[in-house]
């Protein structure tokens, strides 16, 4: 029987979300014998549930919600209604994720200081440092099981994998498969990769690190936690002094809940935590929750993301095995050589005819680009996830639209700064020429697909004026207020964000449990 | 069998390709489009993606599959009798009769609108979705019901210098 809490219950931290963050707060703070409700907007799905198909796994585990997008960016002119990609399920995003396991590093947690006065950006340094984050990363990389670390090792090389590590060679380039949360062999009750190319529809045979799988599952164990699957959260309210009280939801029924709460933590990807701060207005906080000074929502970021798809002559079939396992750090550092501020990480990626044809190149049509998927099984795929810019004008606001629960839709603005175009261009360069290294015949540079590096938004800072946040996910203006996902990040770093997150959460959980032991949460 | 051979597989959970008469009469198991209106749109998807290997019927499980969006959603159901009107209403002779040059430049003439991007992107959302050009193109899909691919060829390719171990 799971732990049950009554909705009058005020002693219990209700957290929203059930994914890298949320998921991993949740099982942090129940194993410190908090007493947690974790509210999780998707359904309680089990691998039996999960499929080996590429747009069905999409349509099971995303949010389809409506979004609108301005700026810029090309998911505005490609992705219009689903600019920005998160799932909607027990487990959120880790359902879906590609488990790449990288660090920020030091210069990255520095970025103000380190890159300087860049016009247009909003550039902060973290409230953080890495030796203050450097334990928590080993915490979260042992949980998760990456690669490389703790004695586990590596994936082993691929098709893909063999491409881009010709090319690599051949350029001189530092390439290796890279640190992933997927077992190279059996590891903490999971067993090794069967290479079966699906990590990113749910994972049947739970070889990959997710909340689904390993934390809420131990949550529940600790008998200090309630999941509620289906529950649509509305609104945070607050008390007389200021502080976060209950969180109003609707559940699967069509029926609305108040759940009191000591604290809430919000962690439902950038939108959908900025969506309800910017919607939970009242008398004392007229912008929105948190909302005084004016950052919620602001800073938006989802990486410098994008992939080359090459061909070859004669066949890869990328599909086969881990989709993301290669990586090339030589670009990571900052270098202003390379007339850009911030680096990037080269990446493999491989999809599957389905999506390739989809995101190749959105709206592409005719006898070339026939010509160009035929060639399918002799396609390799290489990916890079680099820094953006923030800046205060690409941000998360509320249209004037309703969705089915009352919720004002969310708009993403977003415009490329001039620093991510030329960091996007330097990267095109570098991924095709890899490519043709190892033999490309013809290379397409593909644009980003709906954002999944969904960043800042929340951000921390160390002063109230510079954020939403302070070092510890706190909001500056709700003493008993967290956040726990993406959205809270100073500024986005290059790497694949999950494992910061999950840091993040374990780091957020210490402060926690100890504040409460004091008697001051 | 060459070197290049595969086996696409559907995940054993979803529902099996739908199976439809050779003949014009495929289109009696449409829930929403007429005749003409289902022709139309094989020939726009054919314009759009045409691979001379793919047999017709490829191309007309596209289209059942447009019209069982179309059934579920009427907004959509508009847009697909929108584009029908707008790729019939470009010339004086209807759309599936023209040529291939006409055919393209007409399609040009409306890539601006929403009807065609509809059109468009459903064509690639369910096409490319076919197990019958899966195999065609020589992606093989669900993979885990066979044990995945550690055992089936994941590190098979041999044109290029093996990685070192570990790396």
């Amino acid at each position: 029987m799971m732990t049950s809490y009554d909705l009058d219950d005020a002693g219990v931290v209700v957290i929203v979300g059930s994914g890298a963050g949320g998921g991993t707060l949740a099982h942090e703070l129940a194993k410190r014998g908090v007493e947690v409700v974790l509210l999780e907007a998707g359904k309680h799905l089990t691998p039996d549930d999960f499929v080996n198909d590429e747009w069905g796994g999409y349509e099971m585990l995303s949010w389809l919600d409506k979004r609108t997008a301005s700026g810029t960016w090309r998911a505005a002119k490609d992705h219009p209604f689903s600019p920005s990609w998160s799932c909607q399920v027990v487990g959120g995003t880790t359902t879906h994720w590609s488990a790449c396991c990288y660090r920020f590093i030091e210069d990255e947690l520095r970025a103000k200081t380190v890159y300087g006065d860049i016009a247009g950006a909003s550039l902060i340094d973290w409230p953080i440092t890495l030796d203050e984050l450097n334990p928590y990363y080993d915490l979260a990389e042992a949980k998760m099981g990456v690669t490389r670390t703790n004695g586990l090792p590596g994936l082993p090389a691929n098709n893909n994998f063999k491409v881009m590590h010709a090319g690599a060679k051949a350029l001189g380039l530092n390439v290796s498969t890279g640190r992933h949360a997927i077992n190279s062999i059996p590891y903490d009750g999971r067993p090794a990769t069967i290479q079966d190319g699906f990590t990113i529809t749910g994972d049947k045979t739970g070889s990959r690190w997710s909340t689904l799988n390993v934390e809420i599952p131990r949550a529940l164990a600790t008998g200090k936690l309630e999941l509620r699957p289906q529950s649509r959260v509305v609104q945070v309210e607050h008390d007389e002094a200021g502080k976060a009280s209950a969180v109003v939801y609707v559940d699967a029924a069509g029926v609305t809940h108040r759940q009191k709460a000591r604290a809430v933590v919000l962690a439902g990807n950038c939108v959908e935590t900025s969506r309800l701060l910017l919607h939970s207005k009242s008398a004392r906080f007229p912008d929105g929750l948190a909302n005084g000074w004016g950052h919620v929502g602001r800073h938006y970021l989802r990486h410098i993301i994008q992939t080359v798809w090459s061909i070859f002559d004669k066949p890869v079939h990328m599909h086969r095995g881990e989709i993301m396992a290669g990586m090339i750090d030589d670009y990571v550092r900052h270098d202003p050589a390379r007339g850009f501020a911030g680096g990037y990480y080269i990446e493999m990626n491989s999809m599957g005819l389905p999506t390739t044809a989809a995101f190749l190149e959105p709206g592409w049509w005719g006898r070339d680009f026939v010509s160009v998927i035929e060639q399918y099984r002799n396609m390799a795929g290489i990916f890079m996830s680099g820094e953006d810019m923030p800046q205060p004008g690409n941000r998360i606001t509320l249209t004037d639209e309703l969705d089915a629960f009352g919720v004002p839709v969310a708009n993403i603005h977003y415009d490329d700064h001039p620093n991510d175009l030329k960091l996007r261009v330097h990267g095109y360069k570098t991924l095709s020429a890899i490519h043709a290294a190892a033999g490309a015949k013809r290379s397409i540079e593909a644009p980003s697909y709906p954002a999944s590096h969904n960043l800042g938004s929340n951000r921390m800072a160390a002063k109230a004026e510079d954020g939403v946040l302070d070092g510890h996910g706190r909001a500056w203006e709700v003493p008993n207020l967290f956040i726990a996902d993406g959205s809270t990040f100073a500024t986005g770093g290059a790497c694949n964000p999950t494992l910061t997150i999950v840091a993040l959460a374990i780091r957020q959980a210490d402060f926690m449990a100890e504040r409460m032991a004091a008697g001051e949460l | 069998m060459n070197e290049t051979a595969i086996t696409a597989y559907k995940d054993p959970k979803l529902p099996p390709p739908v199976d439809l008469p050779e003949g014009p009469e495929w289109v009696g198991v449409l829930k929403v489009f007429d005749a003409h209106v289902a022709e139309t749109l094989v020939a726009a998807a054919h314009t759009l993606y045409p691979h001379q290997t793919l047999p017709e019927r490829v191309y007309r499980r596209t289209v059942v599959a447009f019209d069982a969006l179309a059934a579920r959603m009427p907004a959509v159901a508009q847009g697909f009798a929108e584009f029908v009107d707008l790729v019939d209403g470009a010339m004086p002779v209807p759309f599936r009769e023209l040529s291939e040059s006409y055919r393209v430049n007409t399609l040009k003439g409306i890539e601006a609108t929403p009807a065609f991007r509809l059109v468009q992107r459903s064509t690639v959302r369910f096409l490319y979705d076919d197990l019958e050009v899966w195999q065609a193109f020589g992606y093989e899909g669900a993979a885990v019901q066979l044990g995945g691919y550690v055992d089936r060829g994941f590190n098979d390719l041999d044109w290029l210098p093996e990685p070192p171990p570990g790396i």
